[in-house]
């Protein structure tokens, strides 16, 4: 029976990048389509997954063997902190229903995504997997980070009682094409890569929040699409795994900045409002499990140099600005005002 | 969100047939119409069942919430078993527990209940944790293995109660009992916790005329609260504590009793003259996991007066023996029990959990 691979999610970050790796690698290559797969790429316009109903009428529709579940609500820190019963709940509900529903109709595998700002507030760094649950999350989080960490429970339940084949993938900070750039609610690539663009049409300065100082891991989405394939293809432990850039790759706000400056052209006053919070100086998070393990089975990874990645990020955004999420359609259906 | 209109408090109570609900009824019949632990005059109090809904399921959530239109929430309802249970069936303890206070939750909110006590225990603590335990120590780290799925369902409650005051200003709150004996608990050997464990083996070894043997040394020490007890400090939370925190409810740290101690007071209490020993090829268990009541005992403005242990042990082994034939003793068929068997076809036990 030939697989199918449903990607909830399907028209996010890192949605879009999964189906750019698919669409591109060759056929049977280790990151590539397997002759007769067949992939679906849903979103929310399809599946109401806090619906239980919804959920199963999907998977009854494209019956798939496999499953890597990326949909979630998500939101910036003012969403989050305002509406934390809502980030809490959905998710919940979201990851229940596609667990349960997987768990239903026999699916061979689920690979769920959590993040690595589920982890603890406070942990001693690096961050490893075995140290998800170790305290409780940063509150400006807390809906997401709570119900997150509630697959992984799951995971182990599924597996201990039923004997699933259930994971979970932990990214770091993701970038690239077809990313949130709403300036409410994005990610800080994202962000500056929009404040930036609006500064040099409206030849106004470029602030960056903050001092620039800290330092973050950043993993470019069309690289950590592969290490969603390498999982699918190769990894069947109940653990979840790392997805990241190594620990020692984490790069300044700053050079971030100045990255994007270039790439967008820019040529006006550069300025860091050291009014604004900063933030944890760092955060690393380990990715020795991921890379001695695909170095396992076949070749090391590579990772895309970053000012390659950003560069083509920019290029994307700036060609598809006005098709690009840039706050214009606030909250998809799945919208957190609802409460 | 529409709030019941209606000059007759309500009060529901889930899981109102099991230990803690059974202990409720009794104080609230029991006490002086008006007093600090007794019903208030006009209030209508609702002990449910799983008979009446089965909690995991929306629909029969909101209907129950429809019916009765409660105006406040005792939330005892919870799938509960012993340990083999609870390692055989982790994905059901997970999510049949999330399921019933998801549901409880949300129909609590919907319908504008004002407010709801939900149960957490001692026993969703952290298992790597310094000791005594706090209220702020229940999400420091990972639970005892096993209680893995009903400890993550437990605690998602106090997470939940607390999104639920951020976003809504809803009080939502909850109790974190300690290990809880007394009358209408389950006695079921395979499933029971320790005090009842005790009394339903010493009353067969009487019976029968066999030895009664203490698995253990009898040397670890629990802290142990009367089920009746527990049930006025629920009502004291529903009347005077407003706070989203959990909080404690159990006798002091320094109240601690060996399990010898307890054996010896339910040999006492059977009335058992034969062989009594300690099986010490048998596991102990951690030696101590004291709970600081410091919390309880500043917010009840005066001395709260805990039974007696002997006193309390007695009254339970009374209840024990002379309820026999109806008690969940785990060996009738027909009984409502959790057996072993895929979870559709379960009849579920919807009681309150005592910890271990």
């Amino acid at each position: 029976m030939p697989n199918v691979i449903l990607v909830t999610g399907g028209h996010g970050l890192v949605g879009k990048a999964i189906k750019h790796v698919i669409d591109t690698e060759p056929v049977g290559s280790r990151y590539g389509r397997k002759e007769g797969e067949t992939w679906v790429f849903a979103t929310s316009k399809e599946a109401d997954l806090r619906d239980e109903a919804q959920t199963k009428a999907l998977f009854e529709k494209y019956k798939p063997t496999h499953v890597i579940h990326l949909a979630a609500l998500v939101g910036g820190l003012f969403m989050n902190m305002k509406y934390k019963l809502s980030f809490l709940r959905d998710n919940i509900l979201i990851n229940s229903n596609v667990l349960h529903t997987s768990y239903e109709t026999h699916v061979d595998k689920v690979i769920s995504c959590l993040s690595t700002c589920v982890f603890p507030a406070n942990i001693d760094p690096p961050l490893v997997e075995s140290k998800i649950h170790l305290g409780p999350p940063h509150e400006s989080n807390f809906g997401y980070a709570h119900a997150k960490r509630l697959v992984d429970i799951a995971n182990h339940a599924y597996k201990e009682e039923h004997g699933c084949n259930f994971t979970a993938a932990i990214p770091t900070n993701i970038f690239g094409p077809y990313d949130n750039f709403d300036l409410d609610d994005s990610h800080v690539i994202p962000g500056l890569i929009h404040k930036c663009y609006l500064a040099k049409k409206n030849g106004t300065p470029f602030t960056v929040a903050g001092t620039g100082n800290p330092l973050r891991q950043f993993v470019y989405s069309y690289d950590l699409a592969k290490m969603f394939i390498w999982q699918l293809r190769e990894y069947d432990d109940v653990e979840p795994i790392i997805f990241s850039v190594g620990e020692n790759e984490d790069i300044s706000i700053r050079s971030v900045a100045e990255a994007i400056v270039k790439a967008i052209g820019f040529e006006g006053e550069v300025k860091f409002d050291t009014t604004k919070a900063d933030g944890q100086y760092r955060k690393p998070a380990s990715n020795e499990k991921l890379l001695s393990l695909i170095k396992a089975g076949g070749d090391p990874f590579v990772f895309t140099p970053f000012d390659s990645a950003l560069n083509d990020t920019v290029k994307w955004f700036v060609e598809n600005y006005d098709n690009a999420r840039t706050g214009k359609e606030k909250l998809a259906a799945a919208g957190a005002a609802r409460a | 969100m529409s709030s019941p209109l209606q000059s007759t408090p309500v009060v529901l109570v889930t899981g109102g047939t099991g230990l803690v609900g059974y202990a409720l009824r009794h104080v609230i019949e029991t006490e002086l119409v008006g007093s600090r632990y007794g019903r208030r005059e006009g209030e209508q109090w609702v002990f449910v069942s799983s008979k009446e809904a089965d909690l995991r399921d929306p629909e029969q959530t909101r209907r129950l919430f429809e019916k009765y239109k409660p105006t406040h929430v005792i939330h005892l309802a919870a799938l509960v078993g012993g340990l083999y249970k609870n390692m055989k069936y982790k994905l059901s303890f997970l999510r049949d527990n999330t399921l019933i206070n998801d549901n409880v939750l949300h129909f609590a909110h919907a319908t504008g209940v004002s407010k709801v006590i939900s149960c957490l225990s001692t026993c969703v603590f952290p298992d790597k944790v310094s000791y005594p335990l706090d209220e702020t120590k229940i999400h420091l780290g990972l639970p005892h293995e096993s209680n893995f799925g009903y400890a993550h369902a437990k605690r998602m409650v106090d997470v939940a109660n607390h999104a639920y005051k951020d976003q809504f200003g809803s009080n939502f709150t909850a109790a974190i009992p300690t290990n809880i004996f007394g009358p209408n608990d389950n006695f079921d050997l395979e499933d029971s916790h320790v005090i009842p464990a005790l009394i339903h083996k010493c009353f067969l070894a009487k019976r029968n005329n066999t030895p009664f043997a203490v698995s253990g040394s009898g040397k670890p020490l629990r802290q142990f609260i009367y089920s009746y007890d527990l049930a006025k400090l629920l009502i004291w939370q529903l009347r005077e504590y407003d706070d989203v925190e959990p909080v404690i409810l159990s006798v002091g740290e320094d109240e601690e009793l060996s399990i010898k101690q307890v054996a010896d007071a339910v040999v006492n209490a059977i009335g058992f003259e034969g062989e009594y020993t300690f099986d010490t090829s048998r596991a102990d268990g951690q030696f101590r996991k004291p709970a600081s009541n410091k919390k309880l005992l500043s917010q009840l403005h005066d001395d709260f007066a805990f039974t007696p242990f002997d006193s309390a042990l007695h009254d339970t082994v009374r209840w024990f023996v002379d309820n026999y034939d109806h008690a969940r003793t785990g060996n009738v068929k027909g009984k409502e029990q959790l057996r072993d068997a895929p979870i559709a076809t379960h009849t579920k036990v919807v009681a309150m959990n005592g910890s271990h």
